[in-house]
């Protein structure tokens, strides 16, 4: 007797423990049984005495088809037995009417199923013991050649089961479920390992993955009674390389040579080496039963998701998934073993040239569910109106009301009203025609609002341009969206056909106001184009139209209680979508809008002050702004009038809003988490965000909106199980109607909506639909990153950076992506000679300061992985080089700048040196502002480190501030 | 229906009758595979009879009853080989041990002061309640350790916190079983093995486990068995005596995971008695 070596290694006994109960024949007597149980296990391994089983005979004092018989069955079939034991547990159990059942128990170590079976049947009088005998069966571990290490090691061990939710109290624990097999194929087990694999490869997105089995070897000798059971490793190819015929006849290959056994030494190194692990295994060894009996394959699971093709009682096929409650949750274990038995039958039936990607996991009915799954809570009860109309509508119930403030000053709605119609009206004169795009490019000023409201008025379309905005990329948008008319209060850069009116112009205009077009386009057409990141390379403009905006706040308004009593603030830049719902949450819903001037938008201290002196209500930021905001907050005792935080923009981790909570109870102020793209006007989900979400960090963001709806579709457009990542698609009401003048790039990403009327558009975002319809949101497909609320594309600055004749080659990185501040970006290029200040100035002229990257390294080549990929991991540490050599800061508060400075850049700081180029953004000044205060260096406005970006500079000005106090 | 001890096995020392009938029977409700251990015969210079065999197996009976499984063998915990034969069966069949519960003991000779007890007496007294304890752990020890896990559960008494007149070989018996039971906690907490004591107070008679602690310490200080229950009454703060089920529940507490972090002490369970 030799054991063999199972896979998994790491188990407790009871995962490699079988087990087998049959009912006596009438008439077999317990004295009788004993007799034979003596004589046959002395034949069998008379020679092992300290290792010889031994038959417990026990009463159980009820009938043996009791609850109480039942359970007794079920824990003499779950009792593990150890490995250097006896060989063989035996129980007879005696019912009070009369019948027993005889429960054998052995380990795979020692016995295999075929054995326990034969066991059985011996000791039911089915076989007579002479015809078997014990075997060795050391011989059947053939070790792997080369080539099956090497598919193994290439394979991906990375599955995290993360479509399932696990109890962490489980231990061992292990659920069943149980799902009938319809149409049988030839091969059951390498069918069905195949079937497992491609499950696994769609739910963990893997195109390698890795199946597990445990089983008798082909060669296992015929009347042998002893361990004949080896672990194998499958390791699946579903790239699309191999038919799914093919995919099943090498499986049945692998399964059927005596090569390629994994043993547990080879297991346990090769997950040592890839960090990884074996999600599903299939345990291959349910003989077809005879008679009647059960068979438990393992007591407990071996592999998180154990598949165990069996029969039925009557003699059909079915599928036995044993789950381990540590990682696997009975729903997810049933739909996984539904998608198995689906896929099984298709690939049992396949016909010639059918790829894995071909087969489909869910039936229609559960596609109608998951389709369902993504609609929202609510229908959407609304009226599709204009924009300026619905404004109208607020200026008509209560024209006195404020709608705008900025820095002292107010308007009314009546006031706004009228100040926009003398802008429409001016515009009117200048020709502007209906649907035409009209460009805005002013700072938060409440001008701003009053241009865009203009601009609608008069039966146009407004562009927003930040100001802040770097001259080429304000020269792209306005000749893109071929403007002809720019509202700027500062020399427009466009050059080219564009003309600039500036605010003054329009207000000074002596045209009849209030008159507007008599015929205006339907709420159906556009109201404004925003330009974002593009993954080609140059932004584009998303059309949205005024329907969308009114279907937002019909969605919202309800649910948040929007109504004349806030107050809102214009707190992001009129190029971020965010602003579109500042703006008209407020001013459609009656409330009072403050704008908030940049440099007070730059400092927390300054923000928070102005939050408390308007009595703002309704706050809308990304979670880092938020972040620093919270910060200032809390070192006041005063507590703010927010009721409602809007949290948009980059995904949330809700962990640090503990703190939060216990200044702002959730009775007192309501924190929702919003998903949104600006192609689907804004948002598109909500989550109420509370303590329960910040103690378990969730990551939901909710439900689709009413008027909104999510289906999360595979690379094939087909909707992915429940659970199942994939890429999210939005449809209904917010759909914006194209990009501007890029009908390709339209049709690529504004589908047919594939369930319902209308469009759906294909948001590049990774997601996946939790069982109660709430969508997770999983980051970006393809490079888009989020920084600092900004969409940014890391194509876009390569390709930028591509663009300058010196740069061969280049790669954009986001690095330190823990700590929002800490995020940046990291530029990597290959020159062709010249200087990398040089490169980096050129980029300035292009990018945005959120888009220029922080670093730009040269280097003699970039790492390639073996496939001619970037090899991100092999780039080394980014260079941050000082501008000029490092020149000791001159004067105490220089050095003391430059010590605060270092501390948070990280970086030796010359006195020279720019604060943004050494790394610096708009978040890190923050951190500076707040280290000098805690230095008790003076406090200085944010926009001076804007103006003065140097150590000298800046103490030149603080110097010439406290020196005049 | 949660069982807290299922999967476990437990071993229970003097299981025919008493505390170890009422807690074999709750570790069966439990889910607990049992292994019943008792003396069952009477020992020379215990003035009452012990439990016999047929009140073991009566208890056996009622366990089954719950679908566990359950063994029992007579053994007497002065012996060693008694106790480790009994320990060899139950890995034997169960393959592992969870839980011990040391509950045998005898509660006379005694009413004696303390110059009047004699040697043999002494012998006895510590014999059964204090090494035989021992002896158990002794036994099932090495396996627990092994396992690294296991929960020793030693019935001691109030006696063993605070003295009672006439009962010096009991009550010094008692005493050396909450220091064997802080001891042996500290041997086997780093191999998370855990050894509690659980002190009851007067248990009540209660002829379903055929309890007769109280009957016979009355006799052994002569006097009439209901005087002396009204005198415990009115000693345990609670004004009423304990029940076997009362004691029996904190063993399954003690034996069950959610005490896990649990080695070491001392749980009282009785009445109030002894926060005087």
């Amino acid at each position: 007797m030799s054991r063999t070596d199972l896979i998994p290694p790491d188990r407790s006994p009871s995962a490699h423990c079988h087990a087998r109960r049959v009912r006596l024949p009438d008439g077999v007597g317990a004295t009788w049984l004993a007799g034979l149980f003596e004589r046959a296990v002395r034949t069998w391994w008379g020679d092992t005495p300290d290792r010889l089983p031994r038959l417990w005979d026990e009463r159980v004092p009820a009938a043996c088809d009791s609850a109480v018989a039942g359970r007794r069955v079920e824990a003499e079939l779950h009792r593990p037995l150890d490995a250097e034991g006896a060989l063989l547990r035996a129980v007879l159990l005696q019912y009070a009417d009369g019948p027993a059942d005889l429960v054998l128990v052995a380990h795979r170590a020692n016995l295999d199923a075929l054995s326990l079976r034969t066991v059985a049947d011996v000791l039911t009088g089915r076989a007579r013991y002479e015809g078997f005998t014990d075997k060795t069966a050391s011989h059947i571990v053939a070790a792997a050649d080369a080539e099956t290490l090497k598919r193994w090691r290439e394979a991906d061990f990375s599955g995290r089961i993360a479509w399932a939710s696990g109890d962490d109290a489980a231990g061992d624990r292990t659920g069943l479920v149980t799902v009938a097999i319809r149409e049988a194929g030839p091969d059951v087990p390498a069918t069905m390992a195949a079937a497992v694999g491609l499950v696994l490869g769609r739910y963990e997105n893997q195109e390698n993955p890795v199946v597990g089995v445990l089983g008798p070897v082909p060669e296992r000798p015929e009347g042998a009674l002893g361990a004949f059971d080896a672990g194998l490793l499958l390791a699946l190819d579903l790239s699309g390389a191999r038919t799914a015929g093919e995919l099943v006849a090498e499986t049945a290959q692998a399964l059927a040579s005596d090569g390629g056994r994994c043993d547990g030494r080879q297991y346990a190194e090769l997950l040592a080496e890839t960090g990884g692990r074996v999600v599903a295994g299939l345990l291959t060894d349910g003989p077809a039963e005879s008679g009647s009996g059960t068979h438990v394959p393992c007591q407990t699971a071996p592999f998180p998701l154990t598949i165990v093709p069996g029969r039925t009682p009557d003699g059909g096929l079915q599928l036995v998934v044993r789950h381990r409650l540590e990682d696997v949750d009975a729903d997810s274990a049933r739909r996984f073993a539904r998608h198995v038995v689906r896929a099984y039958e298709q690939l049992a039936n396949a016909p010639a040239g059918l790829v894995p990607a071909d087969v489909e996991l869910m039936d229609e009915a559960e596609t109608r569910q998951v389709v369902a799954l993504g609609r929202p809570l609510r229908r959407l009860d609304w009226r599709p109106e204009r924009i300026d109309d619905v404004f109208a509508s607020r200026v008509a119930e209560r024209p006195d009301a404020v709608a705008l403030t900025c820095e002292g000053r107010s308007l009314t709605y009546a006031e706004l009203d009228a100040r926009a119609d003398r802008f429409a009206a001016a515009l009117l004169d200048r020709g502007v025609r209906a649907g035409e795009r009209v460009g805005v490019c002013l700072g938060r000023t409440p001008d701003l609002v009053v241009a865009m409201l203009a601009v609608l008025k008069a039966d146009a379309v407004y562009v927003p341009m930040d100001p802040a905005y770097p001259a080429d990329r304000l020269a792209f948008t306005a000749q893109d969206a071929a403007l002809r008319i720019v509202i700027a209060d500062q020399d427009f850069p466009g050059g080219g056909s564009a003309s600039v009116v500036r605010p003054e112009e329009l207000e000074t205009h002596g045209g009849e106001a209030g008159r507007a077009r008599p015929e205006r386009r339907e709420p159906g057409e556009a109201a404004y184009v925003i330009y974002t990141s593009g993954s080609t390379g140059r932004p584009k403009g998303v059309v949205v139209p005024h329907r969308n905006v009114v279907a937002l706040l019909s969605a919202t308004r309800d649910d948040f209680g929007l109504g004349p009593g806030d107050t809102w603030t214009l707190f992001h830049s009129s190029a971020f979508d965010f602003s579109v719902w500042e703006i008209w949450g407020a001013l459609l819903t009656g409330a009072r809008l403050v704008v908030v001037p940049y440099w007070v938008s730059r400092s927390p201290e300054e923000f928070r002050e102005l939050l408390a002196r308007e009595r703002v209500t309704v706050l809308n930021q990304t979670p880092s702004a938020f972040a620093q905001l919270m910060e200032a907050d809390r070192r006041q005792d005063e507590r703010l009038a927010v009721r409602l935080v809007i949290f948009g923009g980059e995904p949330l981790d809700a962990r640090p809003l503990r703190a939060w909570f216990d200044r702002y109870p959730e009775d007192r102020c309501r924190l929702v988490n919003m998903y949104g793209i600006t192609e689907t006007t804004v948002h598109v989900t909500a989550q109420n965000v509370t303590r329960r979400e910040a103690m378990t960090g969730s990551r939901s963001v909710g439900h689709a909106l009413p008027g909104w709806h999510l289906y999360v579709l595979d690379e094939r457009g087909r909707p992915v199980p429940c659970g199942v990542p994939g890429e999210i698609h939005v449809g209904g009401d917010g759909v914006a109607l194209e990009y501007l003048d890029r009908p390709e790039l339209t049709a690529q990403r504004f589908l047919p909506d594939p369930f319902t009327m209308g469009r759906v558009y294909r948001s590049g975002d990774r997601g996946r639909l939790l069982p109660d319809g709430r969508l997770e949101h999983l980051g970006r497909l393809d490079t888009q990153v989020k920084l600092r609320g900004f969409r940014v594309e890391l194509d876009e600055i390569r390709n930028v950076l591509l663009d300058d004749p010196s740069v061969t080659a280049a790669a954009v990185v986001l690095n330190g992506d823990r700590d929002a501040a800490g995020a940046r970006i990291d530029a990597y290029v290959v020159p062709a000679g010249g200087d990398p200040a040089a490169i980096r100035q050129r980029a300035a002229k292009v990018l945005p300061e959120h888009m220029l990257p922080a670093t730009i390294t040269p280097l003699d080549t970039l790492p390639l992985t073996a496939n001619g990929k970037l090899d991100v991991r092999g780039l080394p540490e980014p260079v941050v080089a000082p501008a000029a050599p490092i020149r000791a800061p001159s004067g105490e508060l220089a050095g003391a700048l430059a010590a605060v400075w270092e501390s948070v850049l990280g970086v030796p700081v010359g006195p020279d040196d720019n604060f943004f180029e050494l790394g610096g953004n708009s978040l890190y000044a923050m951190r500076v502002a707040a280290a000098m205060r805690d230095r008790g260096l003076p406090a200085f406005p944010m926009r001076e480190l804007y103006l003065h970006p140097t150590v000298s500079g800046l103490a030149y000005v603080l110097d010439e501030v406290t020196s005049h106090e | 229906m949660t069982m807290r001890l299922s999967g476990k096995t437990a071993v229970i020392t003097g299981a025919a009758r008493g505390l170890g009938r009422a807690s074999a029977r709750m570790f069966a409700r439990e889910g607990a595979d049992l292994v019943l251990l008792d003396v069952a015969r009477g020992l020379p210079g215990v003035p009452y009879a012990l439990g016999s065999a047929s009140q073991l197996e009566y208890t056996a009976e009622l366990c089954r009853e719950f679908g566990v499984s359950v063994m029992t063998r007579q053994a007497d915990v002065r012996e060693t080989h008694d106790v480790e034969a009994a320990v060899s069966m139950a890995i034997g069949r169960f393959g592992r041990i969870d839980v011990l519960v040391n509950n045998a003991g005898i509660a006379a000779p005694s009413g004696k002061v303390a110059h009047e007890i004699d040697e043999h007496e002494w012998q006895l007294m510590i014999d059964v309640d204090l090494s035989g304890a021992w002896r158990a752990i002794r036994a099932v020890g090495k396996l627990m350790v092994e396992q690294r896990s296991g929960s020793i559960v030693n019935i001691a008494s109030t006696a063993g916190l605070v003295g009672y007149r006439h009962f010096a070989g009991y009550v010094a018996a008692k005493h050396g079983l909450i220091g064997l039971t802080k001891a042996v906690a500290l041997d086997y907490a780093p191999r998370k093995v855990r050894v509690n004591a659980l002190c009851p107070g007067s248990v009540r008679d209660d002829p379903q486990v055929e309890g007769r602690m109280l009957a016979e310490i009355a006799r052994s200080l002569d006097v009439p068995v209901g005087e002396h229950e009204e005198a415990f009454v009115q000693a345990q703060p609670m004004n009423t005596l304990i029940e076997p089920d009362d004691v029996a529940s904190a063993a399954v507490w003690l034996a069950s995971d959610e005490s896990r972090q649990v080695t070491g002490s001392v749980l009282t369970v009785d009445g109030g008695f002894t926060a005087r």
